[in-house]
């Protein structure tokens, strides 16, 4: 017998003794710890209700989760406001997904300057002063639609300002070449909290007298700062993939230097890029989470802040962190699944 | 008739001399960039009273770190404080690099195992720890894990040897006696023993092609003499155990929950980044090197340790220099928490103590570029050693 169940048991899970028992000691594990948490995460859990009273089951008390939903994803934003970040979230969803769906020539003429223009749109919009809303300070931005606007703005900007920084650092002119290896190796080496550190202790010293730089604004010069020196890198890679017949070819039809760059090589370093520009952009996402540290109320300090409520006596640890936990994992794990599917189509080599 | 050479460019389309105008424009533009910075910064400073300098060093620091590795006081300088601090970076960097690294080669190891559990497990891992920010996974130990074992007096132990509560964990000290400095010169001469044997079997396969067991050799050298001598001696090394007196135990080495918290979620987190890489590394090596090592009769475990290992190290081991340099970098969340390492004493108290803002991130940034040189150094010799050798 060699199909079915058994034969595919016999193969996977028995094949010999050694694997035998490392089965039935993983099995016995996974059958002490697995009933148990199903049921705090499930069956005993809390569901409904609005104040730690109603949680009065053992399991997990997803009412506390409810009851702070709307600081987790929109921190203090004034609630008659949230259709403003909706909004915003809605016109990067449909920039990300409309770019996929048109052509070539529509993408470059229309999407590229779109996504360009989407941070400054979106703080016209979610500060609203410049427009006639109701004007609503950065103080109150913050929950997890901060670390994506953060992340999504950073990077917006990083893609651009990067592939300048690459392109410094293969130019022949010394000087270029110098200064740009100098900020990509100095946005690189050192701790991103540190960057955040020099950028809300340092920065300020760095104006003139008495202009008072928004604390947001900071965060993001540094987000995007440290974001280009990891793109610049991941550029580098593409640009050591594309041969040298590509250059050649090019110069041979007399395009001009930017011609070159732009048309000819761009799309090849972007094309076989992609899976490392994702995966910068999952650890620049994961990293807007240290925003904490320095005082930003993104979704991890809403969290601690909703965790020492004494309203609701703050033991609900558990069910905080796994819920940002899942928050973070869906969007990270969702991006790693995207760029491995671009991997695979790049990748025609032969394997086993 | 004397005519110009009409192929001949305006001299501003000539690209020598462009790039000299576009370089002289860069030095200019940034010339008054740092320019505006450095007066700003001057002027501010003054507006603040802020000196600059690095006198601040030299002053009695007054205040105290949760833990040092080296004794100190409230009453010693802010140079010192820098020390404790460095001393704890470095502490926690290497008990994670070394975990992380055992970690992830478990992990990558176990992802082509025969077991479809195991493999399973291993790409769990992997996808779950990889896809959470640290910090939260730090947070989760800190607070949602250790802060809620319990008391001294319900410690959880092992053996009476190891404790752990809420304090923190309580390990058992080495306590040397007479004559430990022999057993030790014992595991030193072992060591370079082995080093020596291993160099004397290639020489002697390379010549006559009679293969040495220079594994087994080499473990009776370097564990088996220290132990013999050990016993010779007249086991000159007791354990010292934690006892519990009063509230809590003292006696032996004591773990901080802070160091234990970063070190685990630093350990869980870069092992599954190196996890994926030690794959991706096994993956690399084609087929058809496995089809054609079997075809000349080699066996299964040969086969790993002389065909498959040495091509993976190559791709693995440019990942593991990265890995490190960010698990070093990551150990700045310590300050999240609480743990006295470089960050949290020197950019985090000292500061604002001393409000000494620009020398002070300046130092902590060049100790971090100082560690990546290191680590960046290390690795090259080591990829040196596995890279691919064309004779």
């Amino acid at each position: 017998m060699t199909t079915g169940i058994v034969a595919w048991m016999k193969n996977n899970l028995f094949s010999s003794i050694p694997n035998t028992i490392a089965t039935v000691f993983i099995l016995a594990i996974l059958a002490n710890f697995i009933p148990g948490l199903l049921d705090w995460l499930f069956f005993s859990a809390n569901w409904s209700g609005e104040t730690q009273d109603d949680c009065v089951k053992d399991g997990a008390c997803w009412v506390f989760i409810q009851a702070w939903s709307q600081q987790f994803f929109y921190g203090s934003y004034p609630t008659e406001e949230i259709w403003r970040i909706n909004l915003c979230l809605g016109l990067l969803l449909s920039v990300v997904i409309g770019s996929n769906f048109v052509s070539k020539t529509i993408r470059t003429k229309i999407f590229v300057p779109l996504f360009l223009l989407l941070p400054f749109v979106s703080i016209l919009i979610l500060n609203g002063s410049w427009i006639g809303l109701e004007p609503v300070s950065t103080d109150y931005w913050g929950g997890f639609s901060l670390n994506i606007f953060l992340a999504a703005a950073s990077i917006i900007v990083a893609f651009p300002l990067g592939f300048i920084w690459a392109l410094g650092r293969r130019s022949t002119m010394p000087l270029a070449k110098s200064i740009s290896v100098l900020l990509i190796e100095f946005f690189r080496g050192v701790p991103v909290l540190a960057l955040f550190f020099m950028g809300s202790v340092m920065l300020p010293l760095f104006f003139t007298e008495g202009t008072n730089v928004d604390k947001l604004l900071r965060v993001w010069i540094v987000l995007t700062l440290f974001m280009a020196g990891y793109m610049a890198e991941v550029y580098r890679g593409g640009f050591n993939a594309i041969p040298q017949g590509q250059y050649e070819a090019a110069d041979s039809l007399g395009l001009s230097y930017w011609q070159k760059t732009l048309l000819i090589i761009l799309p090849q370093v972007l094309k076989v890029s992609m899976p490392n520009i994702l995966a910068t952009f999952v650890m620049l996402f994961k990293n807007t989470s240290f925003l904490m540290i320095i005082g930003i109320f993104e979704i991890l300090s809403t969290t601690q802040a909703a965790l020492s409520n004494s309203y609701w006596l703050g033991g609900h640890a558990n069910e905080g962190y796994l819920f940002v936990a899942m928050l973070f994992w869906t969007v990270c794990f969702g991006m790693s699944v995207i760029s491995s599917s671009i991997e695979r189509k790049l990748n025609t080599e032969h394997r086993k | 008739m004397a005519t110009k050479n009409l192929s001949e460019p305006v001299f501003y389309n000539n690209p020598g001399i462009r790039a000299v105008i576009y370089q002289i424009l860069l030095v200019l533009g940034l010339g008054y960039f740092f320019y505006l910075i450095i007066s700003n910064t001057i002027t501010n400073m003054e507006a603040r009273g802020i000196k600059s300098g690095f006198e601040f060093l030299g002053s009695t620091a007054g205040f105290d770190i949760l833990m040092s590795l080296i004794p100190y006081d409230a009453t010693h300088t802010y140079g010192k404080t820098f020390v404790v601090g460095l001393l704890n970076t470095i502490l926690v960097s290497i008990i994670g690099i070394i975990f992380a690294t055992i970690v992830g080669f478990i992990i990558g190891v176990a992802h082509f195992s025969h077991n479809w559990l195991i493999r399973k497990l291993a790409v769990i891992y992997i996808e779950i720890f990889r896809n959470i920010p640290l910090l939260l996974q730090i947070f989760f130990w800190y607070f949602a894990v250790l802060s809620t074992l319990p008391g001294a007096r319900q410690s959880l132990s092992l053996g009476e040897a190891v404790f752990l509560n809420v304090r923190g964990l309580y390990l058992p000290n080495l306590v040397r006696e007479d004559g430990s400095a022999v057993v030790i010169a014992a595991f030193i001469i072992g060591i370079l023993a082995s080093f020596i044997v291993k160099h004397w079997a290639r020489k002697r396969q390379e010549k006559t092609g009679q293969q040495f067991p220079v594994f087994y050799t080499n473990i009776v050298l370097i564990i088996g003499l220290p132990v013999v001598t050990f016993f010779a001696m007249g086991m000159p090394f007791g354990l010292e155990y934690p006892v519990l007196r009063g509230f809590n135990y003292s006696g032996g080495i004591t773990v901080i929950p802070e160091l234990m918290a970063l070190a685990l979620s630093l350990t869980i987190y870069t092992g599954a980044f190196i996890g994926e890489a030690v794959r991706a590394g096994v993956q690399s090596v084609p087929h058809g090197q496995t089809e054609a090592a079997r075809s000349i009769g080699m066996k299964e475990k040969q086969i790993m340790k002389l065909i498959i290992v040495p091509q993976a190290m190559r791709v693995i081991a440019p990942i593991l220099n990265s890995e490190y340099q960010s698990l070093v970098k990551n150990s700045t969340l310590a300050t999240a928490i609480g743990y006295p390492d470089l960050f949290t004493v020197f950019v985090g108290t000292t500061l604002n103590q001393t409000g000494q803002a620009i020398e002070i991130v300046f130092m902590t940034m060049a100790v971090y570029f100082v560690f990546n040189m290191i680590i960046s150094v290390v690795m090259n010799l080591f990829n040196k050693k596995v890279a691919l050798v064309s004779k």
